[in-house]
């Protein structure tokens, strides 16, 4: 578990620098793809974070996790097409595994 | 001592039916995108708020008719159909997205999903509607509505700085994203001024039965109760700012809303989050189907009071009935309540123009307040509010196709 974590806020803190360094020049509609998957890696690990303190109920935590996942497969449809550079490829392959893992700590929280 | 009993019935009414899912959903998205920064728009949709609700409220109280009463009269059967539509899309559309409310937060506790609660909470609306009085639709579930209280408590307990807070309300400029920042203000004003807030008050003065004897509770109640209830809007911007803008979460689904409650209120903030999400938007959803059928009988002619047995109007009644059983359709086929939410805010800050420019001339008409006819100030907060009426209209879709998402 504090392994998974870890590598969740490595991968979070790549994922924040890539997005500061790149911030010139990249498609628009990328951007936004990226912040949404930033915004639901964020999500997921405030989610963690409340449900280890016991603020919000496993029903709960399980619906955000699905919302998460449903942004994820939606957002990896089309990232392809607007990712158009190596660089900006990496960035999108990043963001994809930083909320993957954030998804992952939150199922190994909630035990499902 | 009644009078008194009266105006603190109505402040907190007003305090308790004003946050619904359009404010509570706009001002989160604002605090976590933009921190305080739009702040200043809640301020001016509350106090332009106030101004249309006293207004409305003392046309009916001097007049003993309605405000939709009123603009038949005065501009005609066809003008009245323009308001009439307008108010009806636009409501509809706000009328789907509180039922979506309700059936969200029953989703949040259950786990059940929210397309299959949409029906039977407009059945629950409808049987409520059937059966009850006008006095258990306004206060009852207004006064449940208090639970919106632990937004403040919310708020406080996250400390912000006040200094920055105040700086949010005077209006500021981003650096970016600005078509994003203006969409919001947008939504926001559009969660504020709905035209079914002072629809509903109007005709809620002539089932309370107010006349000139209440001018004083009605200006009470407008101002003290809006007041509070805009300050409940900006503690939810607070919260989301503080809870989810340092962690660049965006509000892109109700689901992640509740965290800015549950952060610094562990679970009991969670639980109040589900049940005043519930219960403002459960009485909202009351309030808009009353608000439309109201204006339609009030504008064809036809009997209507919610304190009538529906056998004695009939029309009145299948029209609330027709219509909150219509609006769980778009919930039920699965529309995202969020999407549907920010929608019907913009299109109702776009049809402003149609209900609040004709209330100008209603104002200063003699024959019909007599001396109570608007002052300078009423006059020039209703010019402003006109003006800021058509800004609207002309910005809202553009903004909408460019930055609804």
């Amino acid at each position: 578990m504090p392994a998974l974590a870890s590598r969740t806020i490595h991968v979070g803190a790549l994922v924040a620098l890539a997005l500061t360094a790149a911030a010139c020049g990249r498609p628009p509609e990328l951007d936004k793809q990226l912040e949404t998957l930033s915004s639901w890696t964020a999500t997921m690990q405030l989610a963690r974070e409340e449900h280890g303190s016991g603020a919000i109920t496993t029903t709960y935590a399980t619906q955000l996790r699905d919302a998460a996942s449903s942004a994820l497969e939606e957002t990896k449809q089309t990232i392809g097409q607007t990712a158009h550079s190596k660089v900006d490829s990496s960035y999108a392959a990043a963001a994809l595994d930083s909320l993957r893992t954030a998804i992952r700590a939150l199922n190994a929280e909630t035990g499902s | 001592m009644k009078k008194w009993g009266e105006v603190a019935l109505g402040v907190v009414t007003s305090i308790g039916g004003f946050l619904e899912v359009g404010s509570i959903a706009t001002s989160t998205q604002a605090g976590a995108e933009f921190g305080y920064r739009l702040a200043w728009v809640l301020v001016l949709g509350t106090l332009s708020l106030g101004f249309l609700m006293e207004m409305t409220g003392r046309l009916a109280a001097v007049s003993q008719r309605t405000y939709a009463d009123l603009l038949r009269e005065r501009f005609g059967y066809r003008f009245f159909l323009l308001p009439l539509a307008a108010v009806l899309v636009v409501s509809f559309l706000v009328l789907a997205s509180e039922i979506g409310g309700v059936s969200i937060a029953l989703q949040m506790a259950t786990g059940i999903s929210f397309s299959w609660w949409a029906i039977p909470v407009a059945l629950l609306g409808w049987a409520l509607l059937w059966r009850g009085t006008f006095g258990i639709v306004e206060k009852g579930t207004a006064l449940l509505g208090l639970v919106a209280i632990v937004f403040a408590v919310g708020a406080l307990k996250l400390h912000p700085a006040w200094p920055a807070v105040g700086r949010g309300l005077l209006p500021s400029m981003p650096r970016d994203d600005r078509a994003r920042y203006w969409y919001l203000a947008v939504s926001i004003l559009g969660a504020s001024i709905s035209p079914y807030l002072y629809l509903f008050y109007s005709a809620g003065a002539i089932e309370d039965g107010w006349t000139i004897e209440h001018l004083g509770v009605n200006r009470v109640t407008a101002g003290l109760g809006n007041l509070f209830g805009g300050g409940l809007a900006v503690c939810s911007l607070i919260a989301a700012a503080l809870v989810l803008a340092p962690r660049e979460i965006r509000v892109d689904r109700y689901e992640q809303i509740a965290m800015v409650l549950a952060s610094p209120l562990g679970r009991a903030g969670f639980v109040l989050f589900l049940a005043t999400l519930c219960i403002t938007c459960f009485g909202s959803t009351l309030e808009i189907v009353l608000a439309l059928a109201y204006t339609m009988a009030q504008g064809f002619g036809w009997n209507w009071s919610e304190n009538l047995k529906p056998g004695k109007d009939a029309r009145f009644a299948t029209t609330y009935t027709v219509l909150i059983l219509l609006a769980a359709v778009p919930v039920a086929i699965g529309l995202n309540p969020l999407t549907l939410t920010n929608v019907a805010m913009v299109a109702t800050a776009a049809s402003l123009p149609v209900t609040v420019i004709p209330l100008f001339v209603l104002m200063n008409d003699g024959d019909i307040l007599l001396k109570h006819t608007n002052g300078w100030l009423s006059n020039g907060a209703l010019v402003f509010i006109a003006l800021l009426s058509v800004v609207l209209l002309v910005a809202a879709v553009p903004l909408q196709l460019l930055a609804g998402g």
